[in-house]
């Protein structure tokens, strides 16, 4: 029953998924945990950035100029969203994303039918652990900026605008700015995230990044693991990756039927995810602020 | 009949209601006179069933009323007209009073209630095609009361049943109410309009911040100089 | 020439299909203020079970709407009582957003459930006359799908029905209006709400029927098909049952102009850049609740 987890390349792979899968969901926790909008077109910036750097870097730029390129136009890609489609709040705003980055990826399928992959050169010059270090860094480096920007001036607007449009605005915070400045981030973030995954990945359809499955995920892991917290997008992007690799020996997609029950309970009942989970097993009070995308009836309410 | 026993009533942080106690009997008018914010709505709706008091109890014909959804204490014979008349904008008057008449026990008289309040409203008859939504303020009113009607209350509790409407119609609504107290309805009147709600009372009480402040018959508080004083405003104490 | 018009006839044909599929979106939206984006996999089910019954006991798929749409109608029932109605508790923005997110992984559940029950592969009932059509002139008449839009515009006119002339489908629409209220009239609205989830939830399993049956059944329509009801929600607004047919026959004849004059390949996109457009154009969202 143990994972087929045998040899060193194996550990790599998995190494890379995972910290793929943390980029992704720190990079979504950015617009969807710290600013509170509920963004349902991430894979569309994912694919952004893999595209782009494919592009370039089969064209013979250097891997790291092709992934920021492709972070770059990811950012702006993700600048046009937010003047589209700001003006929707809420659940509008998530559906209509959603619709945004199917269009997309509907025009790439059309387009770019055929497998991308590496030519023989590079399939031979493969370096996995170069690949490992990159994803790391990636990792490592989404998580920072999530936790820099929660500490900084902008995070703490973000905090304000998530909890509170309205009163934000009234209080001189210019709530599609700062929406705009998060999703940029984002973008950013996931862009370039996209750009590793075109280094990594030796063959896939141009598509393929852009399927909506990679922005549930995304959403899955952060709520999970505590959306709008630093560490909680790294906890539940752990346990995504153990238990689809579990439980992908013997049965292949339960771990998405695992995880939607367990993303429905935590949106009602823990809403501070994982992390709050943690945090009451040591005795503290659940998550006040932070962690609150989802507004809790207040005892006033009339219902 | 209904007897509200120490009710505390918040939302949230804010305290609506402190140890209020209030009742009505068979047969009686009761009003509730206070200003803006005084907590007046919030004692409505916690007798309806619409908000969950903190503490205190809300019996009637001895029974607790104090977790009942609402739709079961209007089966009980407690129906409320609320405030801003919060008609069924696009359904016609007589789809609106039709609604009235939903619990089993209204259902079963509801072409003898629909008469009724024809009978006491018969704009209402003339009207009954039109959408609720088009209807004057006044005209909205009566609708708001009838469909109260429509359920078969003992006690008819109104919510600021004046609010808008010209002083003509306002003195329209009175005997309206007058009227259908003599049905055998006791009716419990909650109103900013003092002079009107304690003139057509038998009972009246005072709320203001949330807590009783005064308790008497309708004619003796209207009297009350104290009263005139902090409701009637000045000019009233010349009179 | 003859191309387009029978692109168009097939346009409709499906259009009808959408306007069902979008009509128990709607009911749910409109009445509890509550997004379930798992629709579409409440009609891949329906699909599926139809699909079963035929498969297994030979059952007649328009047949199968008299098993299938009771029991997704039961099936919407406990959807409600064990996920929704905490949510309705809620109030109205956190609630569509909650909604949207247990919705969310609700879908991700059904979507996995059927993947793996059912496999990825997709299903279609072939019945005697599935292949046949009318021929009028020059463009043919689908024999299977010509019912299936009779059976959807039945539905809707039951649906109108029931929400105008009945009792409780009074009850559902003043609760749509103004829960309050309603309450006041001695209506339980809790009841209210859950009978609205469970007709939207069997009319969701109709659409899935039908969907099966002129087309085919996978579990990767989930997606597609709340996208579609979502757009036709969008397109027609809340509070008319056949206002939201209509929205769904102009949706597939938007759909088969583009098919006809882009290509096949860019169907989609037109109602889903329409969709947006529409959203944006009315910043409150869809289409101003009356």
């Amino acid at each position: 029953m143990a994972p087929l987890v045998v040899r060193r390349e194996d550990w790599l792979n998995l190494g890379v998924v995972f910290f793929l899968a943390v980029a992704l969901a720190q990079s979504w926790n950015v617009i969807g945990g710290l600013a509170g909008q509920v963004n349902l077109g991430h894979a569309a910036f994912f694919g952004l950035g893999a595209l782009v750097a494919r592009q370039l870097w089969a064209a013979g730029t250097p891997i790291a100029a092709a992934m920021t390129a492709g972070a770059a136009v990811a950012t702006t890609a993700g600048l046009a969203l937010g003047l589209a489609a700001f003006r929707l709040r809420g659940a509008y705003f998530a559906i209509g994303t959603l619709a945004l980055a199917e269009v997309l990826r509907l025009f790439v399928a059309n387009n770019l039918s055929q497998v991308s992959t590496l030519p023989a050169a590079a399939i031979a010059g493969y370096q996995l652990g170069v690949r490992y270090y990159t994803a790391a860094g990636l990792a490592l480096g989404t998580t920072l900026a999530v936790g820099w920007l929660a500490a900084s001036r902008l995070g703490l607007a973000m905090e304000a605008v998530r909890e509170d449009e309205e009163a934000a605005e009234a209080s001189g915070v210019g709530g599609f700015q700062v929406k705009l400045a998060a999703l940029a981030c984002s973008t950013a973030l996931v862009g370039l995230a996209g750009g590793v995954f075109a280094f990594y990945q030796i063959s896939y359809y141009p598509q393929h990044p852009f399927n909506p499955t990679w922005t549930f995920d995304a959403v899955l892991i952060t709520f999970i693991g505590g959306v709008g917290t630093i560490h909680g997008p790294v906890l539940g992007a752990m346990l995504f990756v153990l238990l689809r690799d579990y439980l992908a020996v013997r049965w292949a997609d339960l771990h998405v039927l695992v995880f939607g029950a367990l993303f429905v309970a935590i949106v009602l009942l823990l809403p501070g995810g994982l992390v709050e989970v943690g945090q009451r097993l040591r005795g503290r009070p659940g998550v006040a602020g932070r962690g609150r995308v989802v507004g809790r009836a207040s005892s006033g309410s009339s219902t | 009949m209904l007897e509200v026993w120490q009710l505390d009533a918040a939302y949230g942080e804010l305290r609506a209601l402190a140890e209020v106690s209030v009742r009505v009997e068979p047969g009686e008018i009761v009003a509730l006179v206070g200003s803006n914010g005084a907590g007046k709505t919030t004692l409505l709706r916690s007798i309806a069933g619409l908000t969950r008091p903190r503490a205190g109890r809300i019996r009637w014909r001895n029974e607790d009323l104090g977790h009942l959804p609402p739709h079961k204490v209007v089966e009980r014979g407690v129906a409320m007209v609320p405030e801003g008349r919060r008609l069924f904008g696009h359904m016609t008057v007589e789809e609106n009073l039709g609604l009235g008449a939903f619990t089993r026990r209204a259902r079963g008289e509801r072409s003898a209630s629909l008469a009724r309040v024809y009978e006491i409203f018969p704009r209402l008859a003339e009207r009954r095609r039109q959408r609720a939504g088009a209807l004057s303020g006044g005209e909205q009113q009566m609708v708001a009361i009838g469909r109260a009607l429509m359920t078969r209350p003992a006690l008819l509790m109104l919510d600021e049943p004046s609010l808008g409407l010209a002083p003509r119609v306002v003195e329209a609504l009175l005997e309206v109410l007058a009227t259908i107290h003599q049905t055998g309805v006791a009716v419990f009147l909650v109103e900013q309009n003092v002079r009107a709600a304690l003139g057509l009372a038998h009972r009246g009480y005072l709320l203001a911040h949330g807590r009783v402040v005064g308790e008497g018959s309708g004619a003796g508080l209207l009297g009350d100089p104290e009263v005139r004083r902090a409701y009637l405003g000045p000019l009233a104490l010349e009179r | 020439m003859t191309a387009l018009a029978q692109q168009l006839l097939l346009g409709v044909l499906l259009g009808g299909l959408y306007g069902l599929a979008a009509a128990g979106l709607s009911l749910v939206f409109g009445v509890l203020r509550v997004l379930n984006v798992a629709h579409g996999e409440l009609i891949m089910l329906g699909g599926y079970g139809a699909f079963w019954l035929f498969d297994l006991f030979g059952l007649d798929p328009f047949l199968s709407l008299l098993v299938v749409m009771p029991l997704a109608g039961a099936l919407g029932g406990l959807l409600y009582a064990g996920l929704f109605a905490y949510v309705v508790r809620l109030g109205e923005e956190p609630r569509i957003r909650t909604s949207l997110l247990v919705g969310f992984g609700l879908a991700l559940c059904l979507h996995a459930l059927a993947v793996r029950l059912f496999t990825a592969d997709e299903r279609a009932i072939t019945t005697t006359y599935a292949g046949r059509g009318i021929p009028l002139g020059a463009i043919v008449l689908p024999i299977g799908r010509l019912v299936s839009l009779a059976v959807a515009v039945l539905l809707i006119l039951l649906l109108d029905a029931f929400l105008q002339r009945t009792r409780w489908g009074q009850a559902i629409r003043a609760a749509a209006e103004d829960w309050e209220a309603a309450a006041l009239q001695g209506i339980d609205v809790r009841r209210a709400y859950t009978l609205a989830f469970a007709i939207g939830t069997a009319l969701a399993g109709a659409a899935g029927v039908l969907v099966a049956t002129g087309y085919s059944v996978s579990p990767a329509i989930g997606l597609e098909w709340t996208l579609k009801a979502l757009i036709v929600v969008v397109l027609a607004g809340l509070g008319s049952a056949l206002g939201t047919f209509a929205g769904g026959v102009v949706l597939g004849c938007a759909e088969a102009l583009s098919a006809a004059l882009f290509g096949g390949a860019y169907r989609e996109v037109v109602g889903l850049l329409l969709f947006f457009c529409v959203l944006v154009a009315r910043p409150q969202g869809f289409f101003g609740r009356p």
